[in-house]
């Protein structure tokens, strides 16, 4: 199944390495991927992005100009659109936690380090494709659920939030 | 393509007396497999050994040719570190790109000592001020340590181990320098 359902994606690959760019889009055809598009940075990214429509997006962090954050932002911030929740993998060597949770909070969906390897992209690609998370809009997140796990709360429910859910 | 499923009034902050929460959104996204094979999509999608072992394959192959770059990149790192001493603004861009690429790709590529060694590298040089660009010697003991671990791939992972150490102790040790420059 998999292999069919590679064949019917397509992917948008953001790096300003051209040995990144090659790799991933490398990487991704052997996986099967049908459609692959490649952008060196967030802007040129922008341009494929809203003319391709892509159902994946994979974007390294750290570009100029327009870095890997920034267009994750721009991308989230796209009200309204089925295409502004459309899942991020950020791909980045800052593997320090202040990193990591900043992906997060702009609503990055997965998190991969480099050195990439071959079954850590395959994961993540399952992922996204297979396990969404429920995407949540408050006044300050657009992104999927943050939460992966849905532990019962236990403390003071001071909100009343747990009785309402 | 989405459909809601709940519309519900959770802050994310606590609410003061009176205040009405902001809305909080959750929104049910079909999965793409689902969405792209319709009555075929069967869950849940699983790893496919044989999709793995293509991948990994196009590493393999990819493994020679980048061995060949990274040398001449390293190369290029030895020649480029006069010139960005000396102020040339292009060789540093150049030095920390070549870098920066070392650090993502060559741990893929079965050189991932020359990769760490390459990480610390940009650590440093994403923290340092110009008079260490203009001194160069930190600059100039990561590349010979990448030199060593791209030429001598075999050699004692333990003396590895220690010169990475002593590199990042070294870049420690001017925290507080380059914190005080703020």
């Amino acid at each position: 199944m998999a292999e069919s359902v590679f064949g019917k994606i397509s992917v948008l690959v953001v790096d300003d390495s051209a040995y990144m760019r090659h790799l991933l889009m490398t990487l991704l055809q052997a996986a099967g991927v049908g459609d692959v598009h490649l952008a060196i940075n967030g802007e040129e990214a922008w341009d494929v992005l809203t003319s391709r429509e892509p159902d994946i997006v994979i974007t390294d962090a750290a570009m100029v100009p327009g870095d890997g954050f920034m267009f994750a932002k721009r991308l989230r911030s796209l009200r309204g659109r089925a295409l502004g929740m459309i899942p991020i993998i950020m791909v980045s060597g800052h593997t320090d936690l202040e990193s990591v949770e900043r992906a997060r909070d702009i609503g990055v969906t997965e998190f991969l380090s480099k050195p990439i390897s071959p079954r850590a992209l395959y994961e993540r690609l399952i992922q996204v494709i297979d396990r969404p998370r429920a995407f949540v809009e408050t006044p300050t997140y657009r992104g999927p659920d943050r939460r992966r796990r849905h532990a019962p709360f236990e403390g003071v429910d001071r909100r009343g939030s747990v009785a309402m859910l | 393509m989405t459909q809601q499923i709940v519309h519900s009034r959770l802050a994310g902050r606590e609410a003061a007396a009176g205040e009405t929460p902001p809305d909080v959104r959750f929104i049910r996204v079909p999965s793409i497999a689902e969405r792209k094979l319709g009555p075929d999509y069967t869950a849940p999608m699983r790893l496919d050994p044989r999709v793995l072992d293509k991948m990994q394959t196009t590493i393999r192959k990819l493994e020679s040719k980048y061995g060949e770059a990274l040398s001449a990149q390293v190369s290029m790192l030895q020649l480029l570190v006069e010139p960005a001493a000396k102020g040339d603004t292009e060789a540093r861009g150049r030095l920390y790109a070549l870098a920066h690429d070392m650090r993502g790709l060559a741990g893929t590529f079965g050189f991932p000592v020359a990769g760490r060694f390459a990480n610390s590298l940009c650590i440093y040089l994403e923290k340092c001020l110009e008079e260490d660009w203009r001194d160069g010697s930190v600059i100039r003991l990561h590349i010979d340590a990448i030199r060593e671990a791209v030429d001598n791939p075999g050699t004692d992972p333990a003396l590895t181990m220690e010169t990475l150490n002593a590199l990042e102790r070294l870049i420690a040790a001017n925290g507080a320098r380059w914190k005080d420059a703020g």
